[in-house]
């Protein structure tokens, strides 16, 4: 590109584009710190971002991947409900799934329309999920909901503020529909904060460049995004690729599910079509398409380059579809509370259609999307909840080794610290850590997987999980195994209970006993028996590894502190041998 | 007989010095000596010796910036370091807090943990939130830990124990019992010794880096005292911290996480110092040198604290929004913002076509282009040439020649011709780029902050700020600029006007409303003890110790903290009210009904250096004069273009307001004058600069 061929000067292009992800940001600073909550504080499970005059987004702050795609669905509500409708101090508040644009319940959105001289020049956006919006469970994220009147409190897009002045009635439904009153407030505090931080941050730019007259240049950042995307698409061989994963299932004797992606790659169009996926249950795993999108746009964009544009541009090129009905695009009045899963298996399967054809740039499947736990009950006459998103490992890459200790790439949380939860509430972090052998073997491993242990210190407490990739653990690519399954128990004194990895039920936590996840294990990519001897040594002296699974999965056989070359090389020539004979 | 502090900053390129006493400044930049840092003073020792007629024996104290700390961990030379954590915690080190600062790049790799998991050893033990003992310590366990670390050979054990922060017990007898066990040979550092703070990883890390730096920190400060004794220098040797302000070399060798910052904060303890002078309490410092720009606020004369950093994160924005990138050290910091965006920082165009400013750098070698040391990659230096705003013939007085011809082609073939653009045009984007880039390292300490730069001015200094100072400020309609005397070396005189200074800090963890303003007292009471001992320690009086007082609070339920100062007179009510308008301030909100927490409290101890008498005016003094007025054809952007622009020395402004274009040039610094902009001299030697009405 160059001045002449646009009227765009690409300095002061790039210098428009470095001022609006600042403001991005700055929103997402203001709420992080100033949220209440720990699912906002801690596990930072929210997103910020800035809309041009039509609503598009033009920047987004670094927080959750999978929230890029979030945005859009919003605003096509937003503005298809109150076009013509809204005025300068109008404050908009939404959660609903069904005719919002919503994701799930928990979910709430704050839109302020930004004016400049009577006109709307941009939208600033929030979303953060919050601890509670009631519903049949603490934490809100029951999986055992049936439809999404069990789920809690759902708001259409409403106005929370119009014309400046607060919505008192609504602030009322709200606080009095949480069993965190001061949290979510709270949080819905920050929520704004941030939309204000939003205003004046567009509005110095739009001083800056002449109010309307930067209108060109959010166009030519989502030109350029667009641009770079159909150029990375128009290098990848047409075809249609096919991938399906699957999900565990609900309850006690659970039903597979299954993913089924088709992406088909024309000229520099994408096609990302789910025909064949299941059709949706009655259990709160169903995911609203608005969440679809949102992870088909992350798993393509991950395999791009980092450098394109944080916005509605790129996603042009990319079409995303599911038939009505099915997990993927699930009908009035399915559940959807813990749809999350959900949206991870579509990333997952993306990865595995796409390491057909470019396997240099994917990843071996990680621990699946975070695990949920939602927790609470009473402590000496207080309500306490504890809403734990859990992630933790990445599969291996074509180049080098997964990630252990490490945000889902679709998202980008972090953990509670073990000591403010056990400073807040009547609970025990046992164990949070490593589990050896977990990793996927592979040329290059994947990563580990992680465990995490909570002991009531209440006299009882009821608690929600949802976890999945127990009986289809993530799988590697080129021959990479498969990593760990996942595993969650309960454990009372010495007995131990196995959980369903989707529990359809509140289950009982009393004094004492013990809540243990073990997440899955990321996948391993290409031929185990080449991985080299030192790096297999290295993770058995870190006891990443056991000289046992050393011996058996990579063939190298280990006498105390060293690879005893001349063994490993006989014993990786018997197993190919025995492959061979296969 | 007169007598003299010496400061020393010692960079990735020059050495500093300034030498005060005498009644003047001296300033000196000698080539730094990677080798061996420590070897530079001794060069700058001699020349001060030649040059000046000082004797070193009349030094009566050396004040010290070290990169000694930093550089261990970025290159990954500290010692063999193993950790120990209770039982079930192991991974803790390595889980870190799991976010990346990355998105969408799935080659992402984290910086691998200073302790491998093979030297992460676990304890039976375990207290509770309340301190109270859970699980007895198993001590028998901790000397077979002990012995197995004797066998591995290991240099430094750190020790973090959950709630160690409540109840130090456990590891207070962890740490006897290593001692017993590994002599003095081994050294070890307790995580309730350096951070007593809620949060295990932050406080691992801590404790991990403390302990990883920590025998090569204690090598280099007893290696270098010594020196300085055999070249004749009798005075005790002083290191800065972090925060701003100096410690013994003894207590850095217990400390080394706290020297991490040292020379950024130098810099801005500096410009707190001669903005005050200068009758400004509320400025924003900008210094920008060979490969990062820095940003700090200062309030009322105070810079701004935090204590969240992370060490070889790259970049590193005050306020990160995303960390993960490095090892994190949760140690009272001066909240610098730094980019990587320096004279040297190479100019690339990334796949989306667009200009990029760093972070890569050219470094000393080859350097920018115009070095002629074989770097063909224009640098944000090369289109300082390019632009005419820095001598075309050399740079630092004369040390360093440059060829012009040589930026002008990089700039041309890398940046110019591939965009479609002029030469002019691309360097001036280029320049325009940069300030952008570095506009969001203020923007980061003072609207991420709630705070209006345009209440601030911004004092400029490092051997590039001055260049870019009034394009800054101009981007954030800031009207005032101020470009202090020596600015090459301006933080190495921060050095001098240092404070002697030690924190401690607990954990409260109370809701206020359980807070007896008795019990309140008595907690700082006993940290004041502490801190008063520490400096005792260093052999001040107490009559020169200063004392203020702290206190972390937050909402319940929030995870960041807001640091309120607490008169004597602790009154809890003024207490929460304080941090209520603090927070409307911060993030435009409070909510004067929510319950509030006590998290930590921290006093800080501090006593003056002996005499600072007459040093802003040596300062003044020390600006070099020499060069009569040329003239220089700069430009200036497409709507003003070029200028046959005068070239002055800093004393032609005194006593008469001058008009833009105009370049100040100095040995160590160039400042940039634009039009419309004016710039006079302040009584103390200051350019002060009007950048108009915006």
């Amino acid at each position: 590109m160059t001045s002449t061929e646009t009227g765009i000067d690409p300095i002061t292009l790039e210098i428009v584009k470095n001022a609006l992800s600042s403001v991005a940001d700055e929103m997402a600073l203001v709420l992080m710190r100033s949220a209440y909550s720990p699912v906002v504080r801690d596990s930072m499970d929210y997103s910020t971002a800035l809309c041009d005059h039509e609503g598009a987004v033009i920047a987004q702050g670094l927080t959750l991947a999978v929230q890029l795609g979030a945005f859009p669905d919003a605003m096509f509500h937003l503005k298809q409900q109150y076009a013509g409708r809204m005025q300068p101090g109008d404050i908009f508040i939404m959660n609903d799934p069904y005719g919002a644009g919503g994701q799930h319940l928990p979910d709430i959105y704050v839109i302020k329309p930004l004016f400049w001289n009577g006109g709307i020049e941009g939208y600033a956006c929030t979303m953060a999920h919050h601890s509670d919006v009631g519903g049949i469970a603490p934490g809100s994220v029951a999986i055992h909901a049936t439809d999404i009147y069990q789920e809690g409190l759902r708001l259409p897009m409403l106005k929370l503020y119009e014309a400046g002045k607060a919505n008192d009635t609504l602030f009322q439904i709200i606080e009095k529909n949480t069993r965190q009153p001061v949290q979510v407030m709270g949080d819905l505090r920050a929520q704004l904060a941030a939309c204000a931080v939003a205003e004046r941050g567009y509005f110095e730019l739009l001083k800056r460049y002449g109010g309307r007259a930067v209108r060109p240049y959010l166009e030519a950042i989502m030109d350029q995004a667009e641009r770079m995307m159909r150029e990375f698409i128009r290098g990848i061989p047409d075809g249609a690729y096919r991938f399906d994963d699957w999900i565990d299932g609900l309850g006690e004797s659970p039903e597979v599910l299954k993913i089924a992606v088709c992406v088909t790659v024309r000229g520099d169009e994408v096609d990302v079509d789910f025909t064949g996926t299941s059709a949706q249950v009655q259990g709160a795993i169903n995911c609203p398409i608005a969440m679809v999108r949102s992870c088909s746009y992350c798993a393509i964009r991950c395999v791009t380059s980092p450098d394109i544009p944080n916005c509605d541009g790129y996603m042009r090129p990319l079409h995303v579809t599911a038939p009505q009905g099915t997990i993927l695009s699930p009908v009035l009045p399915a559940a959807c509370a813990a749809r999350g899963v959900m949206g991870y298996r579509v990333f997952d399967a993306i990865m595995g259609a796409l390491a057909q054809v470019l396997p240099e740039r994917v990843i071996a499947a990680g621990e699946g999307g975070p695990t949920l736990f939602a927790a609470g009950g009473y402590h000496q006459g207080k309500p306490f909840v504890l809403t734990e998103v859990m992630v933790g490992t990445w599969g291996a890459r074509a180049g080098k080794d997964g990630v252990e200790g490490i945000s889902n790439p679709a998202a980008n949380l972090s953990n509670q610290p073990v000591e403010l939860i056990e400073a807040e509430l009547p609970l025990e972090v046992v164990r949070y850590g490593m589990v050896q052998d977990s990793g996927g073997a592979g040329e290059h491993r994947g990563g580990l997987a992680f465990v995490r242990e909570f002991r009531l210190l209440a006299d009882e407490a009821v608690f929600t999980t949802r976890a999945d990739r127990r009986d289809h653990p993530p799988y590697g690519f080129d021959g990479g195994h498969p990593g760990g399954a996942s595993r969650n128990t309960l454990i009372s004194g010495t007995r131990e209970r196995v959980l369903p990895t989707m529990p359809m039920e509140a289950l009982k936590w009393k004094a004492g006993d013990v809540f243990r996840h073990v997440s899955a294990g990321g996948g391993g990519f290409g031929d185990a028996l080449v991985r080299h001897p030192a790096q297999v040594l290295a993770d058995v002296l870190d006891e990443k590894v056991s000289s046992t699974a050393a011996h058996r999965l990579y063939g190298v056989v280990i006498e105390g502190n060293r690879v005893d070359e001349t063994a490993t090389r006989e014993l990786r020539e018997r197993y190919r041998a025995k492959a061979r004979a296969t | 007989m007169a007598s003299f502090v010496l400061g020393c900053d010692i960079g990735g390129t020059f050495t500093d010095i300034v030498l005060h006493g005498d009644g003047s400044v001296r300033t000196l930049k000698v080539s730094s000596t990677p080798d061996d840092y420590s070897r530079a003073i001794l060069v700058a020792l001699t020349e001060i010796r030649e040059t000046f007629g000082v004797n070193p024996r009349d030094i009566e104290a050396v004040v010290h910036a070290t990169t000694v700390a930093t550089n261990t961990i970025l290159e990954h030379k500290g010692a063999k370091t193993a950790l120990i954590t209770t039982e079930g915690f192991r991974d803790v080190l390595e889980m870190r807090r799991l976010r990346i600062p990355v998105m969408y790049d799935l080659q992402y790799d984290k910086p691998a943990p200073l302790v491998p998991r093979r030297l992460r050893f676990e304890l039976t033990e375990r207290l509770g939130a309340r301190g109270e003992i859970k699980t007895a310590l198993d001590e028998r366990q901790a000397r077979v830990i002990a012995r197995r670390l004797l066998e591995e050979g290991v240099e430094s054990v750190a020790v973090c124990l959950l709630h160690s922060y409540v109840n130090a017990g456990h590891e207070q007898r962890t740490g006897q019992i290593l001692r017993e066990e590994l002599g003095e040979k081994t050294y070890v550092s307790l995580s309730s010794d350096i951070l007593p703070e809620i949060r295990e990883y932050e406080r691992t890390s801590t404790a991990v880096v403390n302990a990883y730096i920590g025998p090569i920190v204690k090598h280099y400060v007893s290696a270098l005292s010594s020196q300085l004794k055999a070249a004749g220098v009798n005075g005790p040797l002083h290191i800065m911290q972090s925060n701003g302000g100096t410690m013994s070399a003894a207590a850095a060798a217990q400390k080394p996480a706290f020297l991490v910052e040292s020379g950024p904060a130098a810099g801005v303890i500096a410009c707190a110092r001669v903005a005050r002078s200068a009758g400004l309490g509320n400025v924003i410092s900008f210094d920008m040198g060979g490969t990062t720009a820095k940003a700090a606020m200062i309030e009322n004369g105070e810079p701004a604290r935090t204590t969240e950093y992370e060490v070889g994160a790259g970049i590193n924005v005050s306020s990160k929004l995303v960390k993960g990138g490095g090892y994190a050290i949760k140690l009272p910091f001066i909240d610098v913002s730094e980019i990587g965006a320096g004279g040297g920082s190479i100019v690339s165009i990334d796949a989306a076509g667009s200009i990029k400013v760093g972070p890569r750098s050219a470094g000393a070698i080859p350097g920018p282009a115009c070095y002629g040391l074989g770097g063909t990659e224009p640098t944000f230096t090369d289109a300082a040439v390019v632009l005419g705003y820095v001598n075309p013939g050399y740079l630092v007085g004369g040390k360093v020649r440059i060829d012009a011809q040589l930026s002008r082609d990089a700039m041309q073939f890398k940046v110019a011709a591939p965009l479609g653009l002029g030469l002019l045009e691309a360097a001036h984007g280029v320049y325009r780029i940069a300030v952008a880039t570095m506009t969001r390292a203020v923007k980061a300490v003072s609207t991420y902050r709630g705070r209006d730069p345009r209440d601030f001015a911004l004092v400029a200094f490092g051997g590039n700020g001055p260049v870019v100072a009034v394009a800054i400020a101009r981007e954030l309609r800031m009207r005032r600029v101020l470009i202090p005397p020596v600015p090459g070396v301006f933080s190495a005189a921060g050095l001098l006007f240092s404070n002697v200074e030690h924190t401690q800090q607990r954990s409260v963890l109370r809701r206020t409303t359980e807070l007896s303003a008795e019990h309140l007292i008595a907690a700082f009471e006993q940290l004041e003890m502490q801190v008063r001992d520490e400096m005792r320690k260093e052999g001040i009086a107490a009559s020169r110790i200063g004392i203020k007082r702290l206190a972390d609070l937050r909402y319940t339920g929030q995870a960041f903290e807001l640091s309120i100062p607490v008169p004597d007179n602790t009154d809890v009510a003024a207490l929460e009210a304080a941090f209520h308008a603090e927070h409307t301030r911060t993030y435009g909100h409070s909510s004067d009904g929510d319950p509030v927490d006590l998290i930590n409290i921290r006093v800080v101890a501090s006593a003056a250096p002996p005499s600072t008498d007459g040093l802003v005016e040596g300062l003044r003094d020390a600006a070099s004069n020499r060069a009569k007025t040329t003239f220089r054809n700069a430009y200036f952007g497409a709507a003003l273009g070029s200028f046959e622009t005068p070239v002055i020395v800093r004393a032609e402004l005194s006593g008469r307001r001058m008009h833009g274009p105009l370049i100040v040039e100095e040995v160590d610094a160039t400042c940039i004058i634009p039009p419309g902009c004016s710039a006079e001299l302040d009584p103390h030697g200051n350019i002060l600069i009007d950048a108009g009405e915006q």
